[in-house]
């Protein structure tokens, strides 16, 4: 499977950093377990995030739950990121072959991407919108559009060790 | 925020993935392969061991278990060197030709099991 990845993933995986993953008994666990719990924090983040945008617990303001809700769901993503960088890392050629793996990359992206440009600038003036007041249709695709990648993403991951 | 978000995007054009064998679906574990011979190449890493096995019939690549488990079992990297002898009992993998996962492997006539 090496000679198939690109060089600069090869190069990646034979780096110090790599081989540093690879032979410490306890690096890779440490990230795998990282990992989880930082999805944990990141699913529970965008779940409250997006339910929140599609009306529920509508008594509540929904900047007040959707903006903290936004910043933990990031932290999490961040996480998700540092974790994730250091298992693929310890087997870059491989896993950047594995076709779950592309397809989750590519859900990664589009998730990023509907969190900017269709949920981010939704979400942008609603500081003042009171408590049982519906959010814009635009606020509402979004979080559908988000909670429908984000568990295709989760079960991708899942996935890569199958495929 | 943007800008954020646009860096994670970066990192994560290449992210997160365990291709460890994960409920080892794709080995045939309808028959028992045992491989016996000397160990022609060891990678001791994460996510799982590897050896090279030179066998009477092929070479094999035998996947092991992850280096805590190894550890805590009694088998270090010198006991899965190259150079030694090694029976290993397990399941051939359906995916990839001439690939074994161990079940548990006998070297210098200590038997450790694998999962």
């Amino acid at each position: 499977m090496l000679h198939d990845a690109p060089q600069f993933l090869i190069a990646l995986e034979q780096s110090g950093l790599g081989a540093a993953i690879r032979s410490s008994p306890w690096a890779y666990p440490i990230a795998n377990v990282g990992h989880i719990l930082a999805l944990t924090l990141f699913a529970a983040s965008v779940a409250i995030m997006d339910l929140r945008m599609l009306g529920a617990f509508a008594g509540t303001a929904p900047a007040s739950v959707v903006h903290p809700a936004r910043r933990m769901a990031m932290l999490g993503l961040a996480l998700m990121a540092l974790t994730g960088f250091m298992l693929f890392t310890a087997e870059a050629s491989h896993v950047a072959m594995n076709r779950v793996f592309q397809i989750k990359a590519g859900l990664i992206a589009l998730g990023i991407l509907n969190a900017v440009l269709i949920a981010g600038p939704a979400i942008a003036n609603i500081a003042g919108v009171p408590a049982h007041t519906p959010l814009p249709t635009r606020a509402r695709m979004a979080a559908v559009i988000s909670l429908l990648i984000w568990v295709a993403v989760a079960a991708c991951g899942r996935l890569i060790a199958y495929f | 925020m943007r800008r954020t978000l646009a860096i994670a995007l970066f990192v994560l054009a290449a992210p997160a993935a365990v291709l460890a064998h994960h409920g080892w679906g794709s080995y045939d574990a309808s028959k028992l392969v045992t491989v016996e011979g000397p160990i022609e190449a060891s990678t001791y890493a994460n996510p799982h061991v590897q050896i090279t096995v030179k066998a009477p019939d092929k070479t094999w690549t035998v996947t092991l278990a992850p280096i805590s488990r190894m550890q805590s079992r009694g088998a270090p990297a010198e006991l899965v060197a190259i150079g030694k002898t090694v029976k290993a009992e397990g399941y051939a993998s359906k995916a990839e030709p001439g690939e074994m996962r161990a079940e548990r492997i006998t070297v210098d006539g200590k038997t450790v099991e694998m999962r």
